[in-house]
């Protein structure tokens, strides 16, 4: 490895690629803030400035704009209770309430914080561990994706609210909503009612637009006239983290990082899974259970550092053994291999300098995205200070544009438009929106990876049983519920505690 | 003339604030979701093609679905009939028919937007719409508002047509 | 608000007008063509139409290929259709799966046929392998049918269920007589299914050559045979035997790119020259051969509708083996 390190510097240490650093990482980053504007897209939309570039350069470009967008999507989640991607969902539970306490930048300088260290930690595991982890990788299969979708769904009761039950229902209507479209085993489609646009499935970015941003506005009929009005305290927002704070962070950073490192090397997991198990784990964890939901820093810290720290986890399977982990992975495989370059581990002594480079830039790219998000942290704080009558409608018309822009057609905006008016019932009838995300992003991969067991096991359910990793995970599944159990009974034992003492 | 319509409009809120109603939360989901499920599993045959080959059907995972949600559903609802027989409080939800309608013209703005939009081709059209509809919503007197947020729209459809590709 | 915020936002209005008004004459010089592949992004079809894509710069001054993956298969292709009538400026990768497979075994799957879509040029044709796990030791066909007469159950990873490489191969088991004991394993890409072999899920995949040579390099597959007439002689794998010389049914993997049918025949003619530009570029045949392992091809229409039709042929006359 030493000896491409020097070679790959010269290669990396240019104008032009620190430049492409730049404009990958600003774009990234607004774009992602913009709900339904996802990091794919924006891939996809400045791909073809890539062509006229050679690998290193359009590489960089390309990590810019994914780092930066894994950030970029916690902006508009803390400042208008909007994820700007699906995998910032976890960021707005706490990062909007923080916002709302009057602690905007605050928020912001933790998402960014913890985004950055995340995305080095994991940079680093890509460097240092990169073949070895994906060797690891390499072992799991099917029979484990699924255990880790079940993993992922006991999520759901941390994130029901006032009642599992309820929790439970909305996410089997997530799943359920997941089903629509082209059968992923057979191509036959389900659930499709005659609508042929339905044969795609539905898009989790677009539901994402009704579920949360739509919905938010509507929402403004419950708001009180006074409430227009500009916060005083968001005027007085200096953005300062105590060192209590900041000693809180640790614990949840390093393991939100390390988790998004272990989810990322799973291919077809990606980000948002990451967010949620390490949201999930911090307050399983925390001391101060009670401010999650509530604006916990350790929350914003922990769903940051997890989606940021997928970054550089899913380019080990890509590096080491060709394999994209998620779509936008998928995207620069192309990339990489337009410019002859054909990823796998003989590529690092082919092309270990190019290989090598790729791997230093990653660093790099979240050193800039850190300095850019220094700068731009106080001005995108002051969205928060622009009056409701203007930004409401901005955002409409973003998630409007947004919302079109995934497919270009205008059948996505009627979808947007039909989960706004379901979020809004269910919020009528106390449902959770969480969970029916949680099954939107979990479905499809829960149950190909079911039925895939299945079959290749002839229906028996041992396969579920049939390695050491599968038995990890539900070991990791039994800890989780019982964590969550545990402190349902201790909540219940509170609250009846303090009503006798009311009493 | 604005102001007229406010002042009756405000009369018109006043006497809404006051009409709510109640629904015993769990009761009601559990009934929705319950025939929701229902309604799901009655149609499934139409609306899922299986093969008689497969292991495990396009069938298999909705219909698990829907047995959890149906359980969940008598659970949820058994426990509040159960509250109410015994006499003891159960979760209820207070619906306050000003918000309600509030809401109602909130979904109509967007509804409008995006008819606007579809019916002329023109994004542009439907965001400017958006713009001044909500600036009126939110009873908006100041000029300058108006203007920056039209600019705004028109600005936000530019730089999707023709910064980013978009045919808006 | 304070009038220093009113300012700061007319700045910010200011330049998204500019930026509006400079992308505005960028987009306006050329015009730009959506190649829509219904296939993964790391796909071969994928990846060659951004190749083209990138290329299509070089070449024309007037049209920009502008490559985009939509994995589906045939749902990407339904709602393409959809989306898409005459004179769009957008074009779709067609494998011969959909029109000559599909088609005849599952009709209910599409929503459009032929007859639908204009052809505009081909680019590459694939011969698929069949690769084994290593453990296995199959090298050649005599040790997969020694495998096959032994063995209770084959399970077999593929790209979908009803893909070209599905068909392939059940044809392949059907004409050994070893139908009744295949199993097909459906994964979301060719890549996938070759890993689905690399880590013993499944005891063969059929991808393309660049799929598995990784796997290959690293010990844990073994390639068995090629689905085409002759051997294949690979620098990378060696020999491979051609299923064709055993008289078992093969076809190369072909992917027109097809428009809206009703386009303006001139406009499909300047597509079709812009392509066979890029694909008579030395950097494009090289890269496709030692990069991507396949070569270049393009095809006149009735050279297209020649291959549909003898795929079509060889997916009528085993039928009854893949249907069972």
């Amino acid at each position: 490895m030493l000896q491409y390190i020097a070679p790959a510097s010269g290669l990396l240490f240019t104008l032009q690629n620190i430049l492409w650093i730049n404009i990958g990482v600003f774009i990234g980053a607004v774009f992602a803030a913009i709900p339904g504007l996802t990091v794919v897209l924006c891939v996809i939309l400045f791909l073809p400035l890539t062509y006229s570039l050679s690998a290193i350069p359009g590489m960089m470009f390309l990590l810019g704009i994914y780092c930066a967008g894994g950030y970029g999507g916690s902006v508009s989640a803390i400042l208008i209770n909007t994820p700007g991607t699906p995998h910032a969902a976890a960021t707005m539970l706490d990062g909007h309430p923080l916002s709302k306490a009057g602690r905007t930048k605050a928020a912001l300088k933790i998402a960014l914080y913890a985004s950055t260290f995340g995305g080095i930690f994991s940079a680093l595991a890509l460097l240092f561990l990169g073949p070895q982890v994906a060797k690891l990788a390499a072992q799991l299969g099917t029979p484990e994706y699924f255990m880790v979708c079940v993993f992922g769904l006991t999520i759901i009761a941390g994130v029901s609210g006032k009642s599992i039950i309820r929790g439970v229902i909305a996410a089997c209507l997530g799943l359920l909503i997941s089903c629509i479209g082209s059968d992923p085993m057979t191509s036959y489609d389900r659930f499709t009612f005659g609508i042929r646009r339905l044969y795609l499935g539905l898009d989790v970015a677009v539901c994402l637009i009704g579920l949360f941003a739509l919905v938010e506005i509507v929402s403004r009929a419950e708001q009180k006239p006074d409430a227009l009005h500009m916060d005083a305290r968001k005027m007085r927002d200096n953005g300062t983290i105590t060192k209590e704070e900041y000693k809180r962070l640790v614990r949840p950073t390093l393991m939100g990082s390390l988790i998004g490192v272990m989810v990322g090397i799973i291919p077809g997991t990606g980000a948002s899974e990451a967010s949620w198990f390490s949201y999930s784990q911090a307050k399983n964890m925390s001391k101060h259970k009670e401010e999650f939901g509530n604006g916990s820093v350790e929350g914003i810290a922990a769903a940051e550092s997890a989606n940021n720290a997928v970054t550089g986890a899913t380019l080990i399977p890509l590096l080491t053994l060709g394999i994209p982990g998620d779509g936008t992975v998928a995207i620069m495989l192309s990339a990489l291999m337009i410019n002859g370059l054909n990823p796998g581990l003989s590529l690092f002594t082919t092309q270990g300098d190019i290989m090598y480079a790729i791997m230093l830039g990653l660093i790099l790219v979240n050193i800039f995205m850190l300095l850019q998000g220094k700068i731009l942290t106080p001005i995108f704080a002051k969205v928060v200070s622009i009056p409701q009558e203007i930004l409401t409608p901005i955002i409409v018309i973003f998630c409007f544009a947004g919302a079109y822009s995934v497919n270009k057609n205008y059948f996505d905006v009627c979808v947007a438009l039909v989960f706004c008016v379901l979020a809004w019932i269910l919020r009528k009838l106390d449902m959770p929106p969480v969970p029916i995300l949680l099954g939107l992003v979990l479905g499809k991969m829960t149950e190909t990876n079911f039925r895939r067991a299945l079959l290749i096991s002839n229906g028996s359910p041992k396969i579920f049983v049939s390695s050491v990793y599968c038995w990890i995970f539900i070991g990791l599944i039994v800890l989780a519920v019982g964590t969550i159990l545990r402190n349902q009974i201790k909540e219940k034992k509170a609250r009846a505690a303090s009503v006798s003492k009311e009493e | 003339m604005m102001d007229k319509i406010y002042v009756r409009l405000d009369a018109l809120g006043e006497k809404l604030k006051t009409k709510e109603c109640r629904i015993p939360v769990n009761l009601a989901v559990g009934v929705v979701f319950f025939l929701f499920s229902a309604v799901i599993l009655l149609t499934m045959p139409q609306q899922v093609a299986i093969s008689e080959k497969d292991v495990v059907n396009g069938r298999a995972f909705p219909k698990l679905l829907m047995g959890v949600m149906m359980f969940c559903c008598v659970l949820l609802a058994a426990k509040d009939i159960y509250k109410l027989v015994k006499k003891q409080p159960i979760e209820w939800k207070t619906l306050n028919l000003l918000v309600e309608i509030k809401a109602l013209v909130i979904l109509g703005i967007l509804l409008i937007t995006y008819v606007l939009w579809r019916a002329s081709g023109y994004f542009v059209l439907g965001a400017v719409f958006c713009a001044l509809a909500f600036l009126i919503y939110f009873r908006c007197k100041k000029p300058s508002y108006y203007a920056i947020t039209v600019g705004m729209a028109v600005g936000i459809w530019a730089v999707f047509r023709f910064l980013l590709n978009v045919r808006l | 608000m304070k009038k220093r915020s009113i300012r700061r936002l007319c700045l910010v209005l200011a330049l998204v007008m500019v930026l509006g008004i400079s992308g505005a004459t960028s987009a306006f010089a050329a015009e730009t063509w959506t190649v829509t592949c219904p296939y993964a992004a790391s796909g071969v079809a994928a990846v060659v139409s951004n190749k083209a894509a990138e290329k299509s710069v070089e070449y024309s001054d007037s049209i920009t290929l502008v490559a985009e993956a939509i994995p589906g298969g045939e749902a990407t292709m339904n709602t393409w259709i959809l989306d898409h009538t005459a004179n769009d400026p957008n074009l779709v990768f067609v494998g011969e799966g959909v029109l000559s497979i599909t088609a005849l075994l599952d009709p209910a799957k599409l929503q459009f046929d032929y007859e639908d879509l204009a052809y505009v040029e081909n680019l590459y044709s694939s011969i698929f392998v069949m690769s084994a796990d290593a453990k296995l030791e199959i090298n050649n066909i005599d040790d997969l049918k020694a495998y096959v007469a032994e063995a209770d159950e084959i399970s077999v990873a593929t790209n979908g269920a009803t893909s070209s490489e599905a068909f392939l191969v059940a044809a392949l088991f059907g004409s050994m007589e070893a139908g009744d004991k295949l199993k097909l394993v459906p994964y979301q890409s060719a890549a996938e299914a070759a890993q689905a072999v690399s880590k013993g899920e499944t005891d063969f995949a059929v991808s393309h050559q660049s799929q598995i040579l990784e796997a290959y390099n690293q010990g844990a597959v073994t390639v068995v045979c090629a689905f085409d007439g002759e051997d294949l002689e690979s620098e990378y794998f060696g020999t491979v035997e051609g299923v064709g010389k055993y008289g078992y049914p093969y076809f190369r993997n072909r992917c027109p790119i097809m428009a809206a049918a009703g386009t303006d025949e001139e406009k499909i003619a300047e597509l079709k020259e812009l392509y066979d530009e890029i694909l008579a570029d030395e950097e494009v045949v090289e890269w496709l051969h030692e990069t991507m392992l396949l070569e270049v091809d393009p095809l006149t229409k009735e050279e297209l509708e020649e291959h549909l039709a003898n795929v079509k042929s060889i997916a009528e006359e085993y039928m009854d083996v893949v249907v069972g």
